[in-house]
Formats: structure tokens, C-alpha cells, sequence
């Protein structure tokens, strides 16, 4: 009897372990066998089917039956998807898992480019509702743009790190950076400013755009490496560290370009997502109030 | 090879304390045991942490001697070789120990102490995005405020504030809400493209659909295709869609499935309203008799195949007050009043044909155009005019004095009154007194006008001039009269046919008017006929064969008009024209008189 309880336990002890492992080890995209995948596949077919074997008149848009139809199927979801920001942010286990949830998002979100386009009838003009469509896409291309990168990217944000921490890029930078001033010390004013504006510099300064670029035409760095002549030996060491300080700068900003591309996507992702809900709520008002 | 130590330590008060040794030796041995030669007194360093040898090449290799490692400029590491000349950073611990070369060939070991960094985590926050763009909620806010004011605060408010402005079809007054153009769905109809600034013009109140009060308020005097209560049973079902729909939207106070709107919906693009399709008639005509059981029409839904028989309209009695339309099939006998066989003058070797060929007007024998001219439209004829029609033969000249005026008995009497009465040739200008004989025309200008009854009544009755043409009858009082020439002005009437269109077709190819042998011919075509070229909207178009929808031959407001996508809509009543000379009590016209009396 003690066995059988054992066993029991055991089973169950099995059970939870393979439901921990594939929480743990399936990535969101294709969380039990693509399921929400299998879902908004049928989901936009039934759409269009529905749009070419429905006699909407006197034309199909989003005043005939199945127009509004689509139309209360996309404004609902996009709410929904809409309050992941919600979920994301209140642990709780379940059936329900923060992973399923992540899952039909993103493949419900990929269903409305389906329903909102057939919900438009393909007319498209200047106003709010279109508005409020363009929105939408552009919410859609950047939530696809943020698939892709979270599934490529991380591997190259670990390339990049070559077994170093932020922090000790950062510290490295600080060691060079302590030796580079006691270095500089021989050195004439023109080159001591220009070791000075180098050490000055902010490590994170540029903006986004040089950041997502990785290209840095203001960097004093590598102006003073390319300032300051290997004359003496006091110099020669000076530009030997800068090139140091160079390469060490090289490796964060790598660090900062992958990052900024990893997260540049939801700086457009949310606003938008926020505007959209703005632009649906006078869509859907204006279209009544002139109805 | 020597090494100069060089440690620096800093009084409580912040001043430097720099303490200089010099080892000369090839290795250093570093750790927290007092025996080391650099001694470091930091519990995170071990007793024996790290050893540096001079290597052959002049640098310095850097070997930790325990498990714990060292940062070398930085970066974690177990050994590591310094280059002298570049320098390099050990950091052990608190320590941070920093080599370089002397100018004299020594190698300096600088030893400062760090202060452990307490913004480290705010530093590392600098990797972020977020710390050079603005924050993702801030954004938010701008955006969803930006639009919720201009595209929807802005437009309610001045809507609900404003002075309401009034429909303008010539498009000089402008609506007086503010940026509602942003709420339009698209751009209206070519015919509305003036209402384009003017939104109020058809909106004109808050969540209230369009109200067909609203376009008629302009379009006054558009035909109904026929009664609601009559369209409203003749429709099929809707489907389960659409009947949910008319039902919340009916309880909305949306004007039903008849409204104006549910077929001229607008803002589809600077278009004209397409005419409806087969499938847009047939819906409700395919089968129309079975849900419509007065109806005299017949189901109908393809010209090729399921067509009634025309049924033109004509006078079926002489001097009938309204014409009747014929039963579909039947071979009708026209009472015009008129007594004209078509055979006689279309036939090309006849005694018509001849004396048409003598006559310097027509040169060749008589064609239908010499009497049938088209209407301005080039769509029918215009009424044929016995004066340029017939006159040019069947003459009313009268003896050397002038002609008949034709069209009126009345006029027919002071006519043949004048022939006595009228001015002739003097050989001077004065009349000798006495003459006042029978061959004088004295009595015929002073003496009671009894050749003029004569001729009257010669003419009217029986072998007379008049009945060359017309049917002798009597008058209410017994006096000889003429019986009226009844036709309609439209055969057709509930359907169009435009005869320019069919220009390059023979008359007789469809008109058996060379048989004919009377004017009780009703010599319109039949179905049969015009399906000779004309099959329905699905039929395969050949060089012989027209696929035809409804709408070429009907519109919907008015089925006797044909909708055309240029030129004016056939959607109005037409306008009664002027009363014909011969028919003063007709006030409207026949297509006005039956669709009048149908209606009723």
C-alpha cells in the first residue's frame, strides 16, 4: 500500500516534472505543438471564406453584417492582446500560463492583419478609419519585428559578450581609463585634451540612431588615437591604450546595438498599441455619430 | 629587473599619502600574508592570490596561485601576461594595481584603493534603451491624447456647439463641424461631390442614421419602383445575417431594408451608382407573383429565359379616354381613329411608291423615315405631323385660294368658309355697282354661306377629303364630326427602348409594317424578336448575341426609363408635356396616365 502511494507519487512527481520541463524549455512560438498557431490559422481561413461566400451588399465594408461582425471580432481581440501588459505583470500559474498567453498573442495578433483587412472591404482613404487600420498594421510589422529578434538576436548579444558581464565591460573600461590618465601624463596640452575629451565622453551617449547603427562619428576615442602621433614613448603607450579603449568601446557598443535592437521594437509597439486603442474608440464612435 | 612599489593611501582627511619602494627581483609575489611582497590586508583577497613573473620577452606574466582569479584590466581572468609598455590594471579585491613601464626601465606598480561603486546598477541601466529614448508611456499618452482630441473631441464638441448648416447642393456652404472630413469613410458619389464639405447635409443629427426625409428634402418627385407596403411584400426573406442586423438596426431607429441608404450607400469613391444587376432585380422578381399574389406581372429573372410577353399599350376602343395595356400574347386591334395600311405606301412599285417618286420632296419611293422622324433623344419617334407627313399627297389645297388648316373642325369651317369670302385678283381697284348676279361674288361675301355647308359636310362624310384619312362619325348634336385620333405617345410602357442604338437594323426587321394592311396593326415587336439578338446578363456574347441585364431596358424609380451612366437619371416622374392640339383633355402623359391609374 506504502508502494502503491509511492508509485502514485512518483507518477505524479513525473507528471509535474514534464509539465516544469516543457514550461521551461518550449519557446512560446510553438507552445503545445503550435496550437494557438492551429487556431489562428482556422480562424483567418473561416474570415475568408466567410468574406467570399457571404453576399454582402451592396458591397462588402464594415457596414454590412459580416463587415461588423469582423469588425466586433477585431476591436475584441485587439483589446485583448492589448492587456498582455496587464497579465505579464501578475504571477500566476495555471492553465493560463503567462507562455500560452505570450502564444496567442502573437499568433491571434498575426490573424487581425486577416480581419481587419477583410473588415475594411479593401477601402482605404484618409480618415480615422484607416487611421485607426495603419495603426494596426504597424503594430502587427513591429510585434513580428520583435519575434524574430527575440529569436535571433540573444545569441549574438552572448557572442558579443565574450564571457563578460555589463559590469565588467564597464569596469574594464574604468581600468583602461585609470591607466590612460596617469599614462597621458607626459603628454602636451593639445594631446592631453584630447585624452581628456576621450575619458570625458559618455560611454552611453550618441542617441538611438547611433546606437541602432553602431556608428559613431563623434567618438573622441577614436579621434584621439588618430590625433595624437607615436612619437615619443609617453605617446606611443597613450595610443596604445586608446586603442585598447577603442576595442573595449567596440565590444559595449556592440553590446548597445544588439540591445537597442532587441528593444526598439516596443518603443513603437506600445505607443501604437495605445494610439490604435485611441483611433478605435473614435472609429467606432464616429462611425455611429454620423451613422 | 626592479620594481618600483608605489602605494597610495589617504588620511581620514583626504590628503594622499604616496609611499615609494623599490624590490629588485624577477617576480612579485602578492596576497594578504604579511610576507608577500605586496601585501594587500583585504579579507576578499586569499593569503598566496597571485604571483608576477618577468618573462625573457620582457613582459610581465600574472599567475593567481589559489582558486580565486584576478580582474585584468578588467575582465576576470586566472593568469594573464602585461605588456609594460601598454601597461595593464590588476584588480584584486578593493585593490587596484597598476603597471606601467618608468622611463628608466623600471616597472612601476601603482596600489590605490577603490571605494566599492555604489551607482554601478544605475550605470548598467545605460545599456537600456529607454535611457536614450522617451519613455514608452509618455509617448503613449501624446499619441492616444493627439488623436482623441483632433479626431474625436473636436469634431463631437463643435458638432454639438455648433449653428446646424444647411444642405447646399451647389456646394458653396460649408459644414460647420470641425475636421468631421477625417470621419469620412470615403468620397461620395459624383453627383453628391458638392455635399463633400458639408457633412450635415445628410448627418444631421448625432447616432442617427440618414433619413430618407433627409434626400428627398431634395430629390422631390422621385418615382417609387412602386408602393412600400407592396415592395415590403414582394421582397424574398432576408438572410439570418442581414435580418439581425435590420433588427438592431431598426431598433436603433435605422429607416428599414426600403430605406434610401440600404441601396445608395455612399462614400464609395467619386463614382455614379451603378445599376443594379440581374441578381439585384430577380431577387424579388424571380418569383415575385408567389409572395405578391395580386401582381399581373410574371415572374421574370433572365431576358433569354424567363421574360414575360410585352404587353404595349393602345387605344382598344375609338375615342377611349385612357389606353390599355394588351394581355401578354394577345393580337390586339388598335383603334386609333386613323385608317392608314402601311402596305400601300411601303410598297415600293405601288401608286404611293410613284407618286412619291414624281414629287421633288422624296425623288424615290417612300421610306419610313419620310414620315417617321426621330425624337431629339434619337431614343423614338416624335408624333407624326399630317402636315410634313402626309400633306405633301393627301393635299388640302383648295382651289387656287390656299390650303386647309388641318387638326380642327372649326378651323375646317372658316377654312371652306374663306374659299367664298377670300381675297382675289381685280382688274382694277374699284367695283362697278349692279353686277350682282350669280356669277359675281357678291353673294358668296354677303349672302348666307351655304356652299360653305356644303363643303363641310362634304368633306366629313363619306368619300370626302377628311375620310381619305380619318373614320366619319357624329358629334354629340347629330352634326358630322370626325373620330379622334387616339396613340399613345409610348407603347412600351414599363420598359425603354432606344432606337439609335439599334440604327443599324432594317425598321421591317422588326416592324411588320410592309404587311401591313391596316392601322389596326399594333405593329410592336415582340419578346421573340428582340431575343433574336438579346439573351440574358449570363448568356455568352457572340457578334450576334447581347447579354442583357434588366437595367438595359428598366431602371428601378421609374421601369420606363433606362438608367444610363451618363445624362440624367430616369429617376424622376416624368413632367406631363404640353397638351397635344388634338387631344385637349389629355393633361398627362399615357406612361404618367397608367402608371396613375396602376397605382391606385
Amino acid at each position: 500500500m506504502a508502494g502503491k502511494a509511492q508509485a502514485g507519487g512518483a507518477k505524479s512527481r513525473f507528471k509535474q516534472d514534464e509539465k516544469r520541463r516543457d514550461s521551461d524549455h518550449v519557446s512560446f512560438l510553438k507552445h503545445r505543438g503550435f496550437r494557438w498557431l492551429w487556431i489562428a490559422l482556422g480562424l483567418s481561413l473561416a474570415t475568408i471564406a466567410g468574406y467570399l461566400l457571404i453576399d454582402q451588399q451592396p458591397r462588402p465594408n464594415g457596414g454590412t453584417w459580416y463587415g461588423y461582425t469582423l469588425g466586433t471580432i477585431g476591436f475584441g481581440l485587439i483589446i485583448w492582446l492589448s492587456l498582455l501588459g496587464v497579465r505579464k505583470r501578475r504571477i500566476t500559474t495555471g492553465a493560463w500560463s503567462l507562455k500560452a498567453w505570450t502564444s496567442a498573442h502573437v499568433y491571434l495578433g498575426l490573424s487581425l492583419v486577416v480581419i481587419g483587412t477583410l473588415h475594411t472591404g479593401f477601402q482605404i482613404g484618409w480618415n480615422v478609419h484607416t487611421l485607426a487600420y495603419v495603426l494596426m498594421l504597424l503594430v502587427i510589422a513591429t510585434g513580428i519585428y520583435g519575434v524574430i529578434v527575440y529569436a535571433t538576436l540573444p545569441q549574438s548579444l552572448s557572442a558579443n559578450r565574450k564571457a563578460m558581464t555589463r559590469a565588467q565591460m564597464l569596469d574594464a573600461l574604468t581600468a583602461i581609463d585609470r591607466q590612460l590618465e596617469s599614462a597621458a601624463q607626459p603628454l602636451a596640452r593639445a594631446e592631453a585634451d584630447l585624452v581628456i575629451a576621450a575619458l570625458g565622453q559618455d560611454v552611453f551617449g550618441g542617441g538611438a540612431l547611433a546606437r541602432l547603427t553602431g556608428s559613431y562619428p563623434d567618438c573622441a576615442t577614436a579621434r584621439a588615437c588618430t590625433g595624437i602621433s607615436r612619437g615619443s614613448e609617453a605617446e606611443t603607450r597613450v595610443v596604445a591604450l586608446l586603442e585598447k579603449r577603442s576595442e573595449q568601446l567596440a565590444q559595449i557598443r556592440g553590446a548597445l546595438r544588439i540591445r537597442a535592437a532587441l528593444e526598439v521594437w516596443l518603443f513603437v509597439h506600445i505607443p501604437l498599441t495605445i494610439a490604435l486603442i485611441a483611433a478605435l474608440t473614435a472609429h467606432v464612435i464616429s462611425v455611429f455619430y454620423y451613422w | 629587473m626592479a620594481f618600483l612599489i608605489r602605494t597610495i593611501d589617504f588620511t581620514a582627511a583626504g590628503r594622499e599619502i604616496v609611499r615609494d619602494r623599490v624590490l629588485d627581483q624577477a617576480s612579485l609575489a602578492i596576497g594578504r600574508a604579511a610576507e608577500n611582497d605586496i601585501h594587500l590586508p583585504d579579507l576578499a583577497v586569499e593569503q598566496h592570490h597571485a604571483r608576477i613573473d618577468v618573462q625573457g620577452d620582457g613582459t610581465l606574466k600574472v599567475t593567481s596561485l589559489g582558486t580565486l582569479g584576478f580582474a585584468l584590466d578588467g575582465r576576470a581572468v586566472a593568469d594573464g601576461t602585461i605588456d609594460p609598455r601598454t601597461g595593464g590594471e590588476i584588480a584584486l579585491g578593493a585593490a587596484r594595481l597598476a603597471v606601467a613601464r618608468e622611463s628608466d626601465g623600471t616597472i612601476a606598480i601603482t596600489i590605490r584603493q577603490v571605494a566599492p561603486e555604489e551607482g554601478k546598477g544605475d550605470a548598467l541601466r545605460g545599456f537600456q534603451l529607454a535611457s536614450v529614448l522617451p519613455s514608452k508611456r509618455a509617448m503613449s499618452w501624446v499619441f492616444a491624447a493627439a488623436i482623441l482630441v483632433m479626431l474625436l473631441m473636436v469634431p463631437v464638441t463643435s458638432h454639438l456647439l455648433r449653428t446646424p448648416a444647411k444642405p447646399d447642393p451647389t456646394g458653396k456652404t460649408e459644414g460647420a463641424v470641425l475636421l468631421d472630413s477625417a470621419w469620412s469613410a470615403g468620397e461620395l458619389s459624383l453627383k453628391h461631390h458638392s455635399l463633400e464639405d458639408n457633412c450635415e447635409s445628410c448627418h444631421v443629427a448625432a447616432f442617427e442614421s440618414v433619413k430618407d426625409e433627409t434626400c428627398l428634402s431634395c430629390h422631390k418627385g422621385i418615382g417609387e419602383h412602386a408602393d412600400r407596403p407592396r415592395l415590403a411584400t414582394g421582397m424574398p426573406a432576408l438572410s439570418a445575417g442581414d435580418a439581425i442586423q435590420w433588427k438592431i438596426a431598426e431598433g436603433l431607429g435605422k429607416e428599414g431594408p426600403l430605406g434610401c441608404v440600404s441601396c445608395h450607400s455612399e462614400h464609395e469613391g467619386p463614382v455614379r451608382q451603378k445599376a443594379g444587376g440581374e441578381a439585384f432585380c430577380s431577387d424579388c422578381h424571380k418569383d415575385l407573383p408567389a409572395r405578391l399574389k395580386d401582381t399581373q406581372l410574371t415572374g421574370a429573372h433572365d431576358f433569354g429565359k424567363a421574360h414575360p410577353q410585352f404587353r404595349p399599350a393602345y387605344y382598344a376602343s375609338f375615342g377611349a379616354a385612357k389606353p390599355v395595356r394588351a394581355a401578354a400574347g394577345a393580337k390586339p386591334v388598335e383603334r386609333s381613329g386613323l385608317k392608314f395600311p402601311h402596305d400601300v405606301h411601303m410598297n415600293a412599285r405601288g401608286g404611293a411608291a410613284r407618286m412619291a417618286v414624281s414629287l421633288k420632296q422624296y425623288g424615290k419611293p417612300l421610306e419610313c423615315k419620310d414620315c417617321h422622324s426621330p425624337s431629339p433623344d434619337k431614343a423614338g419617334f416624335k408624333p407624326v405631323q399630317m402636315e410634313q407627313a402626309c400633306e405633301s399627297c393627301h393635299s388640302l389645297a383648295a382651289g387656287g385660294i390656299g390650303k386647309l388648316r388641318h387638326g380642327s373642325l372649326k378651323h375646317l369651317a372658316e377654312d371652306l368658309a374663306r374659299i367664298s369670302t377670300g381675297p382675289r385678283s381685280f382688274d382694277s381697284g374699284r367695283e362697278r355697282p349692279g353686277r350682282l348676279g350669280s356669277a359675281s361674288p357678291y353673294r358668296a361675301d354677303f349672302g348666307r354661306p351655304v356652299r360653305a355647308y356644303i363643303g363641310i359636310s362634304n368633306a366629313l362624310s363619306a368619300g370626302g377629303v377628311c375620310t381619305e384619312c380619318h373614320l366619319p362619325t357624329t358629334g354629340p348634336t347629330g352634326q358630322a364630326d370626325l373620330m379622334p385620333v387616339n396613340l399613345p405617345d409610348r407603347f412600351l410602357t414599363s420598359g425603354y427602348f432606344n432606337h439609335e442604338a439599334h440604327k443599324k437594323e432594317e425598321c421591317t426587321d422588326c416592324h411588320a409594317a410592309d404587311t401591313s394592311k391596316a392601322a389596326s396593326d399594333l405593329l410592336i415587336p415582340d419578346l421573340k424578336s428582340c431575343r433574336d439578338c438579346h439573351l440574358g446578363a449570363t448568356a455568352v456574347k457572340t457578334k450576334k448575341i447581347v447579354p442583357s441585364d434588366c437595367a438595359m431596358c428598366h431602371a428601378y424609380h421609374v421601369p420606363a426609363g433606362q438608367w444610363s451612366p451618363k445624362g440624367p437619371e430616369p429617376h424622376y416622374v416624368p413632367k406631363p408635356l404640353a397638351p397635344p392640339k388634338y387631344k385637349p383633355e389629355a393633361t398627362k402623359t399615357v406612361v404618367a396616365a397608367i402608371r396613375g391609374s396602376a397605382s391606385k
